[in-house]
């Protein structure tokens, strides 16, 4: 397993119950290439999302984030566009395991919007489970990732994960 | 402490035989259900994984149906590439554009039966819930691991136990309970986990009307949502899969249960309920609900495209010509549903009342094609999800209703009542 290096950027603040739609909408679901479905992420809660957001950026949202559909291409379009990092109030089920599987953290703190603002400078620690706002001066201990989790993500994503477990190479 | 379904399911799928909540197992998988993610997003997974042979193709359904028949250029090329994979794999079960909706061509082949673990690269998955099966969605990277292992992890869900008594009265269905129980709950409320469904009402009820509640407990963020099997279930295995030996699971009297909430429709008499925009938990009594006029009234999709949906819209526009401010389309969820429709003379109905039958697939309800709409417009859908552009334009509209709820406002143009028709 690598150590995961630390993880700091800026802060795209969003509201409760952005859905799949809302991070990549259906009508895109057949391109197959994700850089040009990347081009309409979240372009329904902030169409200037895409034109600036910036490579090692991090999303922060309310409540229920990734609901709705299964598709794997909504982590993958944010990735696409540079987000390392998802910190949600809470995650719907489906997309915080996609999330993982593709090799990017998603990290549930309950009360993260009250504290952090467009713009904001946001620090990760995934190895000590540590979040820092510097500019509001909080700091927020993550309970522990469940042991197959933490392996995924270590060993970045669950592509590589499970070549290793399986001792496959091609 | 005793099990509930969930547990017992999962349990039975482990190597050690038994799941509690809270802990995270593997799983051995007894059916895989892929679509169109198949072609996109899993087959080059599988190539990235250094994956050739999948773990069992008895075990694997392959679905073009989101885009049936393909729509354009990108949408052929994922159909052509499940095609190939089918062949080259041997896959048994395979069901192209021609047959119908994954969630209903599933339970119609024969391929759920009570106790299995069953598993759909799609959230909509937990509909064979209704079957009495663990069954959930997941998306293309869990889905390429199970193809090539027939494993999986899953974190065991903790559960929350539904019980509905009392009857569903006359022109309200069972869509309008789960939209009601949606705008109680909320759409995060059971995040993780299972939604096990008892009482009288969901004992009665039939195959179809059970999958509509199983499908939206999605809505809710639930990971399954197993039910009894009750008699209707068992005259559909007798029917689909004869030869197939199963037991029903049911779970111990003191299983532990997180939650317990009860719905007595005898004393709260259930209403129709129409879900406004842009979220499934906006439901409100019909009463309370403008009477707003709607571009495009749509009956299909996994979660209301079936016999008995087509039957009681056909029931309310029979002899009668839908308002010419509107347009009506119809999507029976399969092949053989559209047959039973035509043998039963609904669709004649639907053309003669104006209305449009589309061949079975996703379409409208995924914003597909057949019936996409335009900016501005507004449509009553009898869908599950109503999100901002969900079915089209992100500038467009969705309410969410039952069939009959649709089929009433097809006949007056606006969001109507189907107890006044
Ligand atoms: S009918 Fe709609 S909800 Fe059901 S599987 Fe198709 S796109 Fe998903």
């Amino acid at each position: 397993m690598k150590p995961l290096e630390k993880i700091a950027g800026r802060a795209w603040v969003f509201g409760d119950n952005i859905n799949t739609d809302q991070i990549i909408q259906g009508q895109y679901l057949t391109l197959l290439d994700y850089k040009k479905m990347a081009e309409h992420t979240l372009e329904i809660p902030r169409p200037e999302f895409v034109d600036r957001v910036q490579e090692g950026d991090i999303i922060v949202a309310g409540d229920n984030f990734g609901s709705g559909s299964s598709r794997e291409e909504a982590p993958q379009v944010i990735k696409e566009v540079g987000i390392r990092a998802i910190i949600a109030e809470s995650f719907a089920r489906i997309f915080y395991r996609n999330t993982f599987n593709i090799g990017i953290p998603a990290i549930q703190i309950p009360s993260i919007c009250d504290y952090v603002d467009d713009g904001d400078r946001v620090v990760i620690d995934i190895e000590l489970g540590r979040v820092t706002i510097p500019s509001k001066q909080k700091t927020f201990e993550t309970p522990p990732l469940p042991e197959v989790v933490r392996e995924i993500l270590f060993t970045g994503g669950a592509v590589e994960w499970f070549r290793k477990r399986t001792d496959r190479s091609c | 402490m005793g099990k509930t379904i969930a547990e017992k399911i999962l349990g039975a799928h482990t190597k050690q035989g038994e799941a509690s909540a809270g802990e995270t197992i593997e799983a051995s998988v007894d059916l895989l259900m892929v679509h169109e993610v198949l072609g996109s997003r899993i087959i080059p997974i599988l190539d990235e994984m250094c994956v050739e042979e999948v773990w069992d193709p008895n075990r694997i359904l392959v679905v073009n149906d989101h885009w049936a028949p393909a729509a354009d250029i990108d949408s052929a090329e994922i159909h052509r590439r499940n095609r190939d994979f089918v062949r080259k794999h041997g896959i048994k079960h395979f069901c192209d554009v021609d047959c119908g909706i994954c969630h209903q061509v599933l339970p119609e082949m024969g391929l759920v039966k009570p106790g299995d673990l069953v598993i759909g690269s799609d959230s909509h998955s937990t509909t064979y819930g209704a079957f009495n099966a663990f069954s959930t969605g997941l998306a293309a990277t869990d889905s390429a691991i199970i193809i090539a292992t027939g494993r999986c992890w899953f974190k065991v869900p903790y559960t929350i136990k539904i019980t509905v008594e009392g009857t569903i009265p006359e022109w309200t269905m069972s869509k309008d309970l789960i939209l009601k129980i949606i705008s109680d709950l909320g759409s995060s409320y059971a995040t993780y986990q299972s939604m096990e469904f008892h009482g009288s009402t969901i004992d009665r009820m039939s195959v179809g009307s059970r999958m509509t509640i199983s499908n939206m407990t999605v809505e809710m963020g639930a990971k399954c949502s197993p039910m009894l099997v009750n008699n209707h279930v068992e005259a559909w295995m007798k029917e689909r899969a004869p030869h197939i030996e199963w037991k029903p699971i049911i779970p111990d009297s003191d299983a532990e249960y997180v939650e317990e909430i009860e719905y007595d429709l005898v004393s709260d008499v259930l209403e129709p309920i129409v879900a406004l925009p842009h979220s499934p938990e906006n439901g409100r009594p019909i009463d309370e609900v403008d009477e707003i006029e709607v571009d495009q009234c749509f009956i299909g999709s996994c979660t209301n495209g079936r016999l008995e949906d087509l039957a009681i819209a056909a029931k309310l526009l029979k002899g009668k010509k839908i308002a010419s401010n509107t347009r009506l389309i119809v999507t029976p969820a399969s092949r053989e549903t559209y047959l039973q429709a035509l043998k039963a003379g609904y669709v004649e109905i639907f053309l003669e009342a104006g209305g449009i039958v589309t061949n079975s697939t996703c379409g409208a309800c995924v914003g597909g094609h057949l019936g996409v709409l335009g900016k501005g417009e507004i449509a009553i859908s009898s869908t599950n999800r109503n999100f901002r552009g969900r079915m089209g334009h992100l500038e467009s509209e969705i309410y969410l209703a039952s069939p009959a709820t649709v089929a009433a406002s097809a006949i007056k143009g606006k969001i109507t009542d189907p107890r006044r028709i």
